[in-house]
């Protein structure tokens, strides 16, 4: 157990200056870009060059790049990100007003794509060649290669054309007037085509993992010793070979935690879900550099933790991981 | 027994969600009742309700509907009407305005306006140091604030430090309330105030409609204020629709469609969208309303003081400038961007402008020919044979067109006027840059050739002077070091400073008339075309009467929707 502590403790120190490096080279690529914020009043004939400058100052663009970085740093020991210039309000209030829908919209969309890919990557390897493998396949690459703004104007376009399902946004008009079961219909009938395509695509990959994991584990001695003791097929798939192809994929879950909030902006944007995509891109084209300095630590510290928690999973999940002691 | 127990709620589950997956998308909750709401689609979240601080229209969309002025702009009939002030007296020759207040406006609390209101408004907020107020910069006059001064409860002057023509419609800057902000300004937090995430209770205005819900990114709502001060010829109170759902839909796609779907009530069309829409209005119950010219400009603009001296001498040059416009295909334009759709602009100011608008400036007609001869007769001539035209020394004519590569209809004009100015023999490179590098170089670097661009239309050409006036910011066509006044410039600077402090709106008018002849002739900005702003407008929809200076809600009070 000591080991276990002393391995995470050590693994957090490592991440520290990575937790340091990324926001600084997100302050210098932004700075790359040409002008500031307040850049675009200048071409308003009703606003004086004069204002614009006190706008500047206000929020310290007036100082050289590395005071206004060490300033922005030496306010986040305080929890403090900064203020967004757009909304004139902390960076950490304007991220959580999006942040629960975004959660919502990425986390059913991983849940539902881990549960598919786990079940049917199953499924498939131990049945490999079979013809439910090949079609199986055959949707995991498309899901795959599409790139996810095409499908997802694809799905707006089939929604459009047979109107079944809302076209974009997240709640239906009347939505104040619905009952509490309509409501969660409501929000669930909107999440359906950006649920897809965002499942879709991660599905694809988690599946082709989970199948070729299985595919070697049916292969190995252990499961034909079980055959030959004339242990239940089903027993094995999920007793034993299920458990065993599960390390890789509890790994990827580490990798992939971030992108439960930065991988789905392009799907958002384009399905007008109200997350954290469309301030992000809003702010990035603006130069509203401490908004997306904000996201970016959190999409930094979630790397983190969800390396953690995939660790923590496979001690959990495989008992002959042990650490080395120190 | 116990080998079966985990097929079957691996069964179960996986049934149970395949149940779910198929019925939700299909279980369509019937639709509620959304009786008397005006449903709406604004392209951008509104970033905060504090319209003292704002600087983009996504805010100004929704506070427009929650705040009032003194006075209102008529836009269909360019005159400017009393709102919050009942009437007003103007003496000494322009520099003194009384102001008798309406009575019977209530704030949203129920707690009355009075002058106390106005005069916060302008000394606490607009002049306060610690507040940055665009509209600072409107009621600075001379390099002095304004004075306001409070003579009883419902009465207000202003003392003004030189006499300003445009005062009254400057005056529809909104009033806000003393008793629910002196608190914040009084301790220094004003700058945060009403943000996005404030409770609706506590944004307090005058206007028609009030702060129900704001859902981030998702839908702004806005309900009736029961307290308006405005009634009907038949003494009923205003405004008549009892909601109004602005929904945020970022893409103009995703507009159109929410708008063919009928989930909303209103669709600005864009060119391409009229072909679309047009035999779709009788099925879909709604009409097209054309509401004219729309207001703003694109323009061709040559760079007179550039870095390279050789251009220099070329923009320089009148009748470049003027061979340049005669190249245009504005017919072309408007049958390809707008969808023939749209029309030539000849004047800095939009034929949608009441009253200021001139139609007796000349327009430069398509005329590639004619082009060609006035460049020749300025010496311009293809030297080598390779087609394309060089100066009098022998000096290549190729030059870079810059244009912001965030807005479509932008580039695709520009392509459009690269390829007449080919025809004519200039060899025109194209670079679409972001919107940020162009400012910077036309408002700090000034080492450009040559700008496609557009402005905001002014209702009052005296709100342009930032950019006509010499010493304006924005005079970016002849500005940086080394610029030197160029013909008609003066005349210009001339004109936009008596035309401020004339009080005779028909003297002010010739004055601005002579401005729109020079800018003609001398071309510092070649209009292109103009859109028509056309709007789809849902057929339960009545007394809409759309404008292009202030769009289709601009008398939401007086707008009803028929059940």
């Amino acid at each position: 157990m000591k080991s276990f502590f002393y391995y995470l403790c050590k693994r957090l120190a490592a991440v520290l200056p990575l937790l340091l490096v990324l926001p600084f080279m997100t302050f210098c690529l932004m700075h790359l870009m040409p002008g500031n914020y307040f850049d675009s009043l200048r071409l308003n004939p009703q606003i004086s060059p004069e204002t614009i400058k006190k706008y500047e100052a206000l929020y310290h663009l007036d100082k050289p790049l590395l005071a206004q970085y060490f300033h922005w740093l030496e306010n986040i020991v305080h929890l403090d990100f900064g203020y967004s210039f757009a909304y004139k309000q902390p960076v950490l209030k304007v991220l959580a007003s999006r942040l629960w829908n975004t959660f919502l919209l990425s986390g059913v969309a991983f849940a539902a794509a881990w549960f598919l890919a786990v079940i049917l990557g199953l499924w498939a390897g131990m049945r490999r060649g079979s013809w439910i493998d090949r079609i199986l396949h055959f949707i995991a690459y498309t899901g795959l290669s599409m790139p996810a703004f095409l499908l997802s104007i694809l799905f707006l376009a089939l929604a459009a054309h047979w109107g079944s399902l809302p076209l974009g946004g997240m709640r239906s008009v009347g939505y104040e007037e619905m009952s509490w079961p309509l409501k969660c219909l409501d929000v669930g009938r909107h999440m359906v085509i950006p649920v897809t395509v965002i499942a879709l695509h991660s599905w694809g990959y988690l599946f082709r993992v989970m199948r070729a994991q299985v595919s070697e584990i049916v292969e190995s001695d252990f499961v034909l010793l079980f055959r030959a003791y004339q242990v239940s097929p089903h027993n094995i798939a999920f007793k034993h070979v299920a458990r065993n192809a599960l390390n890789p994929m509890i790994s990827i879950f580490g990798l992939e935690l971030p992108s439960l909030f930065s991988g789905v902006a392009l799907v958002e944007i384009i399905t007008g879900w109200p997350g954290l995509g469309q301030i992000m891109l809003q702010a990035v084209r603006t130069q509203d550099v401490f908004l997306v300095l904000g996201n970016m630590v959190m999409i930094s510290v979630l790397l983190v933790a969800g390396n953690l928690i995939a660790y923590i999973l496979l001690v959990a999940a495989d008992p002959r991981i042990r650490m080395e002691k120190p | 027994m116990d080998d079966h127990r985990p097929r079957h709620l691996t069964f179960r589950v996986f049934c149970c969600l395949s149940i779910v997956c198929l019925i939700v998308p299909f279980a369509n909750p019937a639709k509620a009742q959304v009786s008397n709401t005006l449903v709406i689609a604004l392209g951008g979240a509104p970033k905060s309700f504090n319209e003292i601080i704002a600087q983009e229209t996504t805010t100004s969309d929704v506070t427009g509907l929650m705040f009032e002025g003194l006075t209102r702009f008529n836009p269909l009939t360019g005159a400017v009407e009393p709102r919050l002030a009942e009437s007003w007296e103007v003496s000494s020759g322009g520099l003194d305005w009384i102001f008798h207040l309406r009575r019977d406006v209530l704030w949203f609390d129920g707690k009355p306006f009075t002058s106390r209101d106005v005069v916060f408004t302008f000394e606490k907020l607009i002049f306060n140091p610690a507040v940055i107020a665009p509209a600072r910069d409107i009621f600075t006059l001379d390099g002095k604030p304004i004075q306001v001064e409070a003579l009883d409860v419902f009465t207000v002057r202003f003392r003004l430090p030189v006499s300003f023509a445009p005062f009254l419609l400057a005056l529809n800057q909104s009033i806000f309330p003393e008793h629910a902000l002196k608190s914040a300004v009084d301790s220094g937090n004003f700058q945060s105030v009403w943000g996005v995430d404030s409770s609706p209770e506590a944004i307090i205005g005058t206007g028609p409609f009030k702060l129900k819900r704001y859902a981030p990114g998702e839908r702004v709502e806005l309900i009736r204020n029961e307290k308006y001060w405005k009634k009907d010829a038949s003494g009923k109170s205003l405004p008549y629709i009892g909601r109004i759902i602005a929904l945020i839909v970022p893409s103009a796609d995703g507009r159109l469609l929410k708008f063919l779907e009928g989930e909303t009530d209103l669709y600005v069309l864009s060119g391409a969208d009229y072909p679309l829409l047009k035999p779709k209005q009788k099925k879909s119950h709604f009409e097209l309303l054309e509401a004219g010219a729309a207001s703003g400009s694109y323009f061709l603009a040559f760079n007179q003081n550039p870095p390279n001296p050789v251009h220099r001498e070329w923009f320089k040059n009148r009748v470049f400038r003027q061979a340049s416009a005669q190249a245009l295909d504005r017919e072309a334009m408007i049958d390809i961007i707008f969808n023939r759709n749209g029309v030539p602009q000849c004047s800095p100011l939009s034929p949608s402008v009441p009253f200021f608008y001139s139609a007796k400036v000349p327009c430069y007609e398509f005329n590639p020919e004619k082009a060609r001869q006035m460049l020749k007769a300025e010496g311009f001539a293809d030297r080598d044979g390779d087609g394309y035209l060089e100066d009098k020394k022998g000096n290549p004519v190729q030059f870079t067109l810059l244009t912001n590569a965030e807005n479509p209809e932008r580039l695709q004009m520009a392509g459009m006027a690269l390829e007449d100015l080919s025809r004519i023999g200039l060899k025109v490179n194209f670079l679409a840059v972001e919107f940020n590098t162009l400012v910077t170089k036309l408002s700090a670097t000034h080492d450009w050739d040559a700008v496609l661009l557009g402005l905001t239309g002014e209702t009052d050409p005296h709100f342009g002077a930032n950019v006509w006036r010499t010493d304006g910011s924005l005079h970016f066509w002849n500005a940086g070091k080394g610029a030197v006044k160029t013909a008609g410039e003066d005349e210009i600077d001339g004109i936009f400073r008596q035309a401020a402090s004339l009080m005779k709106a028909e003297d002010r008018k010739k004055l601005y008339d002579e401005w729109q002849m020079i800018a003609a002739r001398e071309l510092p900005m070649i209009y292109t075309v103009l859109p028509r702003t056309v709007y789809a407008v849902r057929s339960r929809l009545q007394n809409v009467k759309p404008s292009p200076i202030a769009g289709p809600l601009h008398n939401i009070e007086e707008i009803r929707i028929k059940e």
